[in-house]
């Protein structure tokens, strides 16, 4: 018999719970250990944060369907991984503060160890960023997205009553990731003031680490297009010249006071703007789990990069930015100190940026981090159950694969929600990680990467929201639903 | 403020604009999306 535990609900660990539930035999024990009994469907948040969506439709208890599916659910947060247990007993086990019982902690024992603990939300880079006693919004958590929400309506009563109102959105940090998900509230906030009629009351800015609009921490994208074959910083720059959205490019903000971000660029340019309303993404860190050997000595730094994502089996050499590969990016998510231990979605350490990296000339870097959205995430998690069950019944190691120089990945992000009105840019990209060597044009295969802006992705969008909350509550047939 | 960045970049045409939200062309699409979209998860599954 073994057990396998997965730190995180979220798409990624979640994913790989439900498969190895559903692949391994009843002797065998899934233990999910999450700090929240919710589970959030992310992409939904920006719905939230511009009023369009309740709380409740993107969040939903967990413990009634871990119960249904024979998966053990431990409330708290991982501290710290033993992998090679303590003097008394070499199980491996992992040490967790219980929700419950905060300060105190609990062994969780494993056999073998999925870590989906996905980011930690560095708000602390940025003085003055966030929602935690800073002066933006976010919406990467349910809440979040509800407190930007109520903000929101607080600015339209104000345009309302006929004062102007400034918005800005986009990055709170030169090394942020995720321009995708801020790329979509601002459209969405955008397509709510005008559908709110308050629209010619609203100046509105996107402010962005990335050197081009449309990069999104990926080196952007190419697509064929009006016999063209164009970059998408042409897309992104026209969705938001036809929006009214101005925008600040290559920018590392540095601090948010109450009614204005300041900000430095690539370019040397220090400057700042002004604004009523700011929803302003932080960077991402690992969530510091630390490590520990038998006899209790730190080995933190053998199984976490120093941005505390866990090292999994990719080439973390050092090398100058033109001198990477896509063979450096992990296969199996295998711990390379631990046969027994994997990492899943955002949890893993990339192994270098996708986006080149600049500084600004007072050295600050600009340097967008590469993304790994729902669909890697869900993949990888999948993959990883997949190997863990092989390697239950016999296999020498990993047995599935799902590097993301291999995958593609299809996005859709809504630029307005409404059945008849709304739209979406509806994306597809492959390789995620650009492949130089197979496609030496533009890195990705052209047939297959587009980009489309219409109401079709709108539909498609909302689809994919009930799908997926489908699947994530582990409903009849939710394994046919694809990743 | 950032100067006025949205001037020299290339607009949709109005009948572009209409035939994102007109629906009988928006099926049509739907259907293309969807395609394209199930053969990058074939691909990506492989
Ligand atoms: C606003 C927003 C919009 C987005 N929109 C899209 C989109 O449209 N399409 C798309 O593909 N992707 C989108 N993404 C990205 C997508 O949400 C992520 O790719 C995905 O959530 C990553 O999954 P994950 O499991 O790695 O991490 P998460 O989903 O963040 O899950 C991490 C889990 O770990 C738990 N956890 C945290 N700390 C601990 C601990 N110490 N111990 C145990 N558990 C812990 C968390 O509570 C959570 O359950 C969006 C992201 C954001 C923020």
């Amino acid at each position: 018999m073994s057990h396998v535990v997965v730190l995180g609900a979220g798409v990624s660990g979640h994913t790989a719970a439900a498969f190895l539930r559903k692949w391994l035999g009843r002797e065998h024990t899934v233990t999910v250990v999450s700090p929240k009994d919710t589970y959030n469907w992310i992409p939904s948040n920006i719905w939230v944060g511009v009023g369009h969506m309740r709380r409740e439709q993107v969040v939903f208890p967990l413990r009634p369907v871990y119960e249904r599916a024979g998966i053990e659910f431990v409330q708290g947060a991982a501290r710290a991984v033993h992998p090679e247990g303590d003097a008394q007993d070499a199980t491996p086990f992992v040490m967790v503060e219980p929700s419950a019982r905060p300060g105190t902690r609990e062994k969780v024992r494993y056999d073998y160890l999925v870590n989906a603990t996905g980011p930690q939300l560095r708000f602390d880079r940025t003085p003055g960023l966030g929602p935690h006693g800073g002066h933006s919004y976010s919406v990467c958590t349910e809440d979040h997205a509800v407190e930007a929400s109520r903000a929101l309506d607080e600015s339209v009563a104000r345009m309302q009553r006929g004062e102007r109102q400034q918005f800005v959105v986009g990055v709170g940090h030169g090394t942020c990731t995720c321009e995708g998900a801020a790329f979509e509230y601002i459209v969405n906030l955008e397509f709510t003031l005008r559908a709110r009629g308050v629209r010619d009351k609203a100046d509105i800015t996107w402010l962005t680490n990335e050197y081009e609009l449309g990069d999104f921490g990926m080196g952007g994208m190419h697509f064929r297009t009006g016999g063209y074959v164009q970059p998408s910083s042409a897309f992104n720059a026209s969705l938001f010249a036809e929006r009214g959205i101005k925008w600040v490019t290559r920018a590392h903000p540095r601090e948010v006071e109450p009614s204005r971000v300041h900000y430095e660029t690539v370019d040397g340019v220090t400057d700042s703007l002004p604004f009523d309303f700011a929803m302003l993404l932080p960077p991402f860190s690992g969530v510091g789990l630390e490590a520990f050997d038998r006899d209790g000595q730190d080995i933190t730094a053998r199984l976490f990069q120093p941005n505390s994502f866990m090292t999994v089996d990719a080439d973390y050499t050092a090398k100058a930015y033109d001198a990477w590969s896509p063979q450096d990016w992990p296969r199996t998510y295998q711990s390379p100190a631990y046969r027994n231990v994997f990492a899943a979605g955002i949890a893993f350490a990339p192994p270098h940026a996708i986006s080149k990296p600049y500084t600004t000339p007072s050295g600050a870097l600009v340097a967008p981090a590469p993304p790994r959205t729902g669909m890697p995430s869900a993949m990888i998690g999948k993959a990883v159950a997949h190997s863990i069950v092989d390697m239950i019944r016999g296999a020498n190691g990993p047995t599935h694969m799902a590097s993301m120089a291999e995958m593609g990945a299809a996005c859709v992000a809504s630029a307005g929600a409404s059945v008849l009105r709304g739209t979406a840019a509806s994306m597809t990209v492959f390789p995620i990680i650009p492949d130089f060597e197979r496609y030496p044009d533009y890195g990705r295969d052209l047939d297959r990467t587009f980009g489309e802006i219409g109401l079709a992705g709108h539909w498609i969008k909302l689809i994919l929201h009930h799908l997926f909350l489908y699947k994530a509550r582990l409903r009849p047939g939710w394994s046919l639903i694809p990743e | 403020m950032p100067p006025d960045v949205t001037e020299h970049v290339a607009k949709p045409t109005p009948r572009t604009v209409f035939l994102r939200t007109f629906i009988p062309w928006q099926l049509w699409r739907f259907l293309l999306i969807n395609l394209r979209m199930l053969g990058i998860i074939r691909a990506s599954h492989k």
